[in-house]
């Protein structure tokens, strides 16, 4: 504290408290490479890409930065941000912030059967049936996976993230 | 601003003492001085946290998803506290912001935080204080460079005329308002003012500048930036300007025109990740119209080196020396009470030579302590040659001064923090000064901190309080006397905060303040009449008390990617008093020419085709000053800066500047009078060029 009195960073605090979301922002949209979504996802061939964040946007600007001027699938991308999960329903990918994920029951009953890849950041993300949940291991981003969700959305994921992140089945057989 | 102010206020005295209107504002205006003051270590040194290799979004993006597993979540160098959590009242105005507000110096870059009142007096001189007590010659307010202090000790303030630099080579300004004496020593009373200029190694490459218009007539300015070897960076600078006069009220001239110019050096070296070495230096020139006839000559210079050293995650220490050098020549009008020529004019100068060593260690203990300490040693050498209407005894002082300071911020709770610490000084003037404070910070959420902090500060005597005589001993009556038992102001003040970052797009901070003053200095008068049958001389004393209170609001609003808001609004009550049973023949007005109210409203468009355009709107409420017991004001304004800059290829930049557009001239400071200098609408033209 003493050292912010005396120095203080950068005039925005988005830049120094957001590496780790910026490192985080990047996975999301590798995630896309790496996720293989069914037709049915999109209503029409002219439709964006659409990255959803639901409640608080811990990313900042780093999210817009890393998709500007990018496509995923040949769609341009669109960034959502909203605290309702209604507005989450034409996304391909949804951002769960923590303060989402003690209702993500709630939200994913209205995402329903929508082919979505669900990811965020909380411990009980993968328990309540998100499918890519990020944590930290010592000062590195790491995330985990569940696979059998993923199926059931009718998302197909790539080796290589299967390969990377850690497999959970929350729901294997008891 | 010196030579005004100790010109005007000469000029006050006399006419005061022929009988015409009382006018004591300038010599009450000269308020007292602290000595003292500060330095660890700014910012450049120990904490510096230039990022190692390049990172960000746009990196990030164009690596693999092995490859972003690699990546550290936190740098490995100390990591300075973001902005938000703060405990303290602070604004950060960065070389964008000074670039993009079309400021072409550094105290018209003041405008920039909110949390001061920016007035300026005429072409060359400004008030700027923080909280109030923004006097002729403002003392309340401590001002570093690079880790270097820039006040006086002739009067406590800082000579805002001679600090500068290639502006596009300072990398922020910290603008913190409340004490800050527990760091900073003596007269940090109601704010500091960190300065810091970029590292060599942000500066590689040939930077040019150039241009003109109605006030500021023509400048340029160049910089060449290389490396010597490998991990050591060097640059070096030049600037120059001349400014057109100023006007009275009725439009005629103030023959105020100023010009300067200035070079330096700085290099930076990184050996290791761990150890930096800063070695810079800074010369300076300027020639400056005094209205009342005859021009002042301003030079300067520094050389200041900084090692630090980063032991661990945990554990740093940095070792700071420099030395300093100012000079001043400066016309001083005759000292005439009615028909009689006290001291005939003549010529006040003032040779500076400071020389100071600043050590500071920060480690952490038992892992919920982070304990910072430091020592310092400044010695003053000044010299003054004493023109018969104003001099300073003894003509020659040197002082030193001692200082050291511990504090610990321990946590209490995962973010909770409560701040302890006092700095402890000695001078030559009032001996041992003791400045506390407590800070207490609750990190509500990542975005959002609450704060508050009860602090001692102190301003220490300067010479004026205790060494002037007005006119010089030789005169046969001396109106106006500094006084040897001058002691130093102190404060109490009370903090309260709140900074939050509401949402992505804005981002808000509230500081509210009660300040509790004593031993403000007052003008005083034996009761005894003199053989020409007038209560002269004058003297200092500390016979003023009382109390503000206020906060500062601000908001920034990134209302789209090409389009920030920023909005600013600062509201001060005053209220000094005489203490019972003393006197002050100004009855407490001197010390509060300030505005109750202020707001600013800041536009930065980012347009299509390399057009940036940027408005700035600012209100500033009536001044009252006083003339005596007189109350005068300056009425309350709006002025408008704009500019728009054009980039037709990179590195070559067009800009036109407008400044104090909605009048002709206005008056920003000053007791009414048809010699007040009012400020001129200016407009000028830049070209920039980097390769």
């Amino acid at each position: 504290m003493l050292i912010a009195f005396l120095v203080l960073l950068a005039p925005f605090s988005l830049r120094a408290q957001s590496k780790e979301y910026q490192i985080k922002a990047a996975f999301l949209y590798n995630f896309a490479q790496f996720v293989l979504w069914p037709e049915t996802a999109f209503t029409n061939t002219d439709e964006p890409f659409r990255i959803g964040v639901l409640g608080d946007n811990p990313f900042g600007k780093a999210l817009e930065e890393i998709v500007h001027g990018e496509k995923i699938q040949g769609r341009p991308i669109e960034i959502v941000e909203s605290s309702s999960a209604e507005k989450m329903a034409g996304c391909q990918i949804v951002f769960v912030s923590k303060s989402q994920v003690p209702h993500f029951g709630d939200v994913s009953s209205k995402l329903d059967s929508k082919p979505v890849l669900t990811v965020s950041e909380d411990a009980g993300f993968i328990k309540r049936g998100g499918i890519i949940n990020f944590y930290r291991d010592g000062t590195k981003v790491r995330f985990e996976i569940n696979p059998d969700a993923a199926d059931k959305k009718g998302l197909k994921l790539g080796s290589e993230l299967l390969s990377l992140g850690k497999i959970v089945r929350p729901e294997a057989p008891k | 601003m010196r030579r005004d102010k100790v010109l005007n206020w000469a000029g006050k005295i006399a006419r005061f003492a022929s009988g015409l209107s009382p006018h004591l504002k300038g010599e009450l205006n000269f308020k007292i001085a602290a000595t003292v003051s500060m330095m660890l270590l700014t910012a450049g040194g120990l904490f510096a946290q230039e990022s190692p290799s390049p990172e960000g979004p746009e990196i990030y993006k164009k690596m693999s998803l092995t490859e972003l597993m690699d990546l550290d979540v936190t740098s490995v160098a100390k990591q300075p506290e973001p902005y938000l959590q703060a405990p303290a009242a602070i604004q950060v105005i960065t070389g964008d912001d000074i670039a993009r507000s079309g400021a072409s110096s550094l105290p018209e870059a003041m405008r920039l935080a909110d949390n001061l009142e920016v007035a300026q007096k005429n072409s060359h001189d400004w008030a700027i204080s923080a909280r109030g007590f923004n006097t002729a010659l403002a003392n309340k307010l401590l001002v570093l460079m690079d880790g270097r202090s820039v006040y006086t000790p002739l009067f406590s303030g800082v000579f805002w005329d001679v600090q500068d630099y290639l502006l596009q080579d300072i990398d922020r300004v910290e603008v913190i308002s409340g004490p800050g004496g527990t760091l900073w020593g003596a007269n940090a009373v109601n704010g500091v003012i960190n300065i810091t200029t970029k590292n060599a190694k942000d500066t590689q490459g040939f930077y040019s500048e150039g241009g003109g218009g109605s006030q500021l007539q023509y400048f340029g300015g160049a910089r060449y930036g290389g490396t010597l070897a490998s991990n050591v960076y060097y640059r070096v600078y030049g600037k120059y300007f001349q400014r057109d006069d100023e006007v009275f009220a009725d439009g005629t001239d103030a023959q105020d025109s100023w010009n300067m110019g200035r070079g330096g050096f700085r290099v930076d070296a990184e050996p290791s990740l761990q150890t930096k070495f800063t070695l810079q230096g800074d010369y300076y020139a300027g020639h400056e119209g005094i209205t009342t006839g005859g021009r002042a000559n301003v030079s300067g210079g520094n050389v200041l080196g900084r090692w630090s050293h980063v032991f661990s995650d945990s554990s740093d220490m940095s070792l700071q020396m420099y030395y300093d050098r100012t000079h001043l020549t400066d016309p001083i009008p005759a000292s005439v009470v009615g028909p009689i020529t006290l001291a005939p004019a003549g010529i006040l100068t003032d040779d500076l030579d400071t020389f100071d060593i600043d050590f500071q260690h920060h480690f952490n203990l038992l892992d919920w302590n982070n304990i910072v300490w430091g020592l310092g040693y400044r010695f003053t050498h000044e010299v003054n040659q004493n023109a018969p209407a104003l001099a300073f005894l003894p003509p020659t002082l040197d002082h030193n001064l001692f200082s050291g300071f511990v504090q610990d911020e321990i946590r209490l709770h995962d973010n909770v923090f409560l701040t302890l610490g006092t700095k402890v000084e000695h001078n030559d003037y009032t001996g041992i000064e003791v400045e506390p404070s407590a800070r207490l910070q609750w990190n509500v959420t990542t975005n959002q901190t609450l704060w508050a902090a009860v602090s001692r500060a102190v301003r220490t005597p300067s010479r004026v309080d205790r060494d002037l005589s007005e006119p010089g001993p030789g005169a046969p009556l001396v109106l106006l006397q500094g006084n040897p038992n001058f002691q130093s102001e102190t404060v109490i003040a009370y903090e309260l905060g709140y900074r939050a970052q509401l949402t992505p797009k804005l981002e808000t901070s509230l500081s509210a303040f009660y300040n509790d003053y004593n031993n403000i200095r007052s003008t005083t008068t034996n009761s005894v009449l003199d053989a020409f049958g007038l209560p002269f001389p004058f003297f200092f004393q500390n016979n003023l008390e009382g109390e503000t209170h206020g906060f500062e609001l601000t908001a920034n609003y990134h209302l789209f990617d090409w389009w920030r808001l920023h909005g600013g609004y600062d509201l001060l009550k005053e209220d000094l008093r005489v203490k019972p049973g003393k006197s002050d023949i100004n009855n407490a007005l001197n010390e509060t020419a300030d505005p109750q109210q202020q707001f600013s409203i800041r536009s930065s468009m980012d347009l299509p085709r390399n057009i940036d355009f940027d408005t700035a709107l600012r209100w500033v409420d009536t001044l009252h000053l006083n003339n005596g017991a007189t109350v005068g004001t300056v009425p309350s304004y709006f002025e408008l800066d704009a500019r728009l800059a054009w980039r037709p290829i990179q590195d070559l930049e067009l800009s036109v500047v407008g400044q104090n557009l909605l009048h002709d001239h206005h008056p920003e400071y000053g007791f009414p009078s048809p010699t007040r200098v009012e400020i001129s609408r200016s407009v000028y033209g830049k070209i920039s060029w980097q390769f």
